[in-house]
């Protein structure tokens, strides 16, 4: 681990600290201030846009430990994280449970649910692997269309979670839910990838074969990935579900598990920043797009009128050719060069 | 029994078309070891091309395919040259990553030039049905097949008689071995992914003679990976084998379980087949079985 100059751990505990010196506590305390603070003062959208930017950051650390932590690359991410949102939906309207009970039992339920979507993993990896998610992707989404529970092609409407007669029924509420669930989550996966599980992980990512002569059970630890990174996405999904208060098998495509991987590319693989990077990044293209497209389809007209969703999958797709290219350690490799450098100005090396 | 003759006779033509998608991918995989998501938007990008050249722009028939064909060309090359080629050297998956981000840029184009719409040849190929012992088919289906195996045929003629084509099977066994007796890999690949481009292109327009051109046309392109992984990915007679029984396998299990479940069967058919294969023989039909080392 990189030190500035004068910077000595003397005890195991400090050597371990995620949160290191006291710059680092006053930069914390200020940005989960900021955070907390940011409902009362910020605009509109830009909550909302949080909220948003939250569950997909959810759904991204999920990824980001079974494919970028256990190099087991999943396209089922959007099909995992509809399962949650089907789940809690379910839960809360039909089977009456509050959304406190139902928000960590669809997050588990979707870990099992995933359990199912890990098993191809044990015999095959890399592209076969992928090619396998995709297929449980489109199995997936044709079953929650194909059955009676999930209300098909009409899909479901739970009610915002509430304490009692309190709802957390607009995006400024909400957001005092799902951002906190984040930190959590995201300080859960920053420590997990750490303990005797995250390395083994990680063993299995650099050479499946290489772990199991070590002693790394791979049907265990394979397993366990897919578990935990599926119940991120049900977690991510449940809060997805109370957030919108509609859960629609529109709102979980492909394309939105293409996302979540695209995102991870610019972000950068086996990185929790780089989680909030290529999240972060993404969603501002996103939102850029959306902004800028009205204008280019008035200079345009052969655009037609509404181009924006077929702008943004083009940027989108420039921008991970361009990170594969240029970049293919992501934005979080940049930022690790960028701290080094100042930590060590004013010299080179 | 006519149901079940009928049934199967329009998923082997169907399955015709999902093999050429399929050819091309397996093309692409034998020499470049890349396996391309891509080829679903190069085929719906031809069909789009033949589609402008014959009805807006009002061209004959003959001349819209030249027109749509040197788009494809143009189009393999420069993937091949400003997408591929750059990743060189790069781990193989990032060389499929980057494929699904090209799928995921010509999508945007694609969405683009068709508006929101669907558009259709209006049957460019003669339309009514023929009767093959007695079983009615559409022709259109019929031709789309024959143009299909004729297609094949040239390719395993190139492959087997010209020099090109033995540099191919050359780079398709050794990358370093081809390029040390003087055969220039990077240009085979080139080579390699215009010929592909074509004849996803021609599978674009025979395929946009059966359905519509319409936003579900590229998905195809998930359909003919699915073929290539049930034949295995090295081999050109799996592709085809693989096209002819995940088209019989979709046409058949329609017509017998939509009843059944209430419809939807031929959507997600090919892609329980794709998990059996992968459960069951991860290297398809005729794949090399790769035995890994430390």
């Amino acid at each position: 681990m990189w030190r500035p100059c004068g910077t000595f751990d003397e005890t195991y505990a400090k050597d371990m600290a995620i949160v290191r010196t006291w710059r680092h506590w006053a930069a914390l305390i200020a940005a989960l201030l900021g955070l907390f603070l940011l409902p009362l003062w910020g605009p509109y959208y830009l909550v909302a846009f949080m909220n948003n930017l939250a569950v997909t950051i959810i759904a991204v650390l999920g990824l980001q430990i079974v494919s970028g932590y256990c190099g087991q690359i999943s396209f089922g991410q959007a099909a995992f994280m509809a399962v949650g949102a089907y789940a809690s939906a379910i839960l809360t309207l039909k089977g009456g449970l509050s959304f406190w009970v139902a928000l960590p039992l669809s997050g588990i339920l979707t870990g099992l649910f995933g359990l199912i979507g890990g098993a191809p993993s044990l015999r095959i990896k890399g592209f076969y692997l992928a090619m396998a998610t995709i297929a449980i992707h489109f199995v997936t989404m044709w079953l929650i269309l194909h059955l009676d529970i999930t209300g098909a092609t009409g899909g479901l409407n739970p009610a915002p979670p509430s304490i009692g007669s309190y709802s957390f029924d607009t995006d400024e509420r909400i957001y005092y839910i799902i951002v906190p669930v984040m930190l959590i989550m995201t300080c859960g996966a920053r420590n997990l990838i750490r303990t005797r599980v995250g390395r083994a992980f990680v063993a299995i990512r650099d050479n499946d074969l290489a772990a199991q002569v070590m002693g790394v059970n791979l049907f265990y630890y394979k397993m366990l990935a897919f578990f935990i990174s599926c119940v991120y996405a049900g977690i991510a999904g449940s809060l997805w579900a109370h957030m919108v208060q509609v859960v629609h098998p529109e709102q979980f495509t492909l394309l939105h598990a293409l996302w979540y991987i695209g995102m991870l590319i610019v972000g950068g693989m086996g990185s929790i920043p780089g989680v909030f990077f290529g999240a972060i990044f993404i969603r501002i293209l996103d939102e850029l797009v959306l902004s800028v497209s009205p204008v280019l389809a008035g200079w345009f007209p052969w655009l037609g009128q509404a181009p924006a969703a077929a702008l943004g999958v083009t940027a989108f797709g420039v921008v991970i050719v361009l990170f594969l290219i240029r970049e293919p350690r992501g934005l979080a490799h940049r930022w690790e060069i960028i701290k080094a450098s100042t930590r060590l100005y004013p010299f080179a090396h | 029994m006519t149901q079940l003759v009928q049934l199967a006779l329009t998923g082997v033509m169907v399955g015709g078309l999902y093999a050429m998608v399929a050819v091309a991918i397996v093309l692409v995989y034998k020499s470049t070891r890349v396996v391309s998501l891509a080829h679903g938007q190069i085929m719906s990008f031809g069909a789009l091309a033949f589609w402008f050249a014959i009805i807006p722009w009002g061209l004959p028939i003959l001349v819209g395919l030249a027109v749509a064909l040197g788009f494809a060309v143009i189009l393999g090359w420069g993937i091949e040259r400003f997408a591929m080629r750059p990743l060189i050297g790069q781990p193989l998956f990032a060389a499929f990553l980057n494929t699904f981000a090209l799928f995921l840029v010509m999508d945007g184009v694609f969405q683009l030039a068709l508006k929101g719409s669907s558009e259709s040849f209006s049957s460019f190929l003669p339309g009514g049905m023929v009767s093959i012992h007695g079983v009615p088919v559409p022709l259109s289906h019929v031709v789309s097949f024959l143009v299909a195996i004729s297609l094949f045929a040239a390719l395993a003629l190139m492959f087997r008689y010209t020099k090109v084509g033995l540099g191919m099977r050359a780079t398709a066994e050794d990358h370093q071995l081809a390029q040390s007796t003087g055969i220039s890999v990077r240009s085979i690949f080139s080579v390699i992914w215009v010929i592909s481009a074509v004849v996803a292109a021609v599978a674009g327009i025979a395929l946009a003679n059966v359905m519509d051109i319409s936003y579900p046309l590229p998905y195809v392109g998930i359909k003919g990976l699915i073929v290539a992984l049930l034949g295995g990915l090295e081999s050109l007679p799996g592709a085809l084998l693989g096209g002819l029984i995940l088209g019989l396998l979709e046409n058949v299990s329609a017509g017998y379980l939509d009843p059944l479940v209430g419809g939807g069967v031929k959507e997600v058919a090919a892609y329980v087949l794709l998990l059996l294969i992968l459960l069951i023989k991860p290297y398809g039909l005729f794949g090399l079985v790769r035995i890994e080392r430390i």
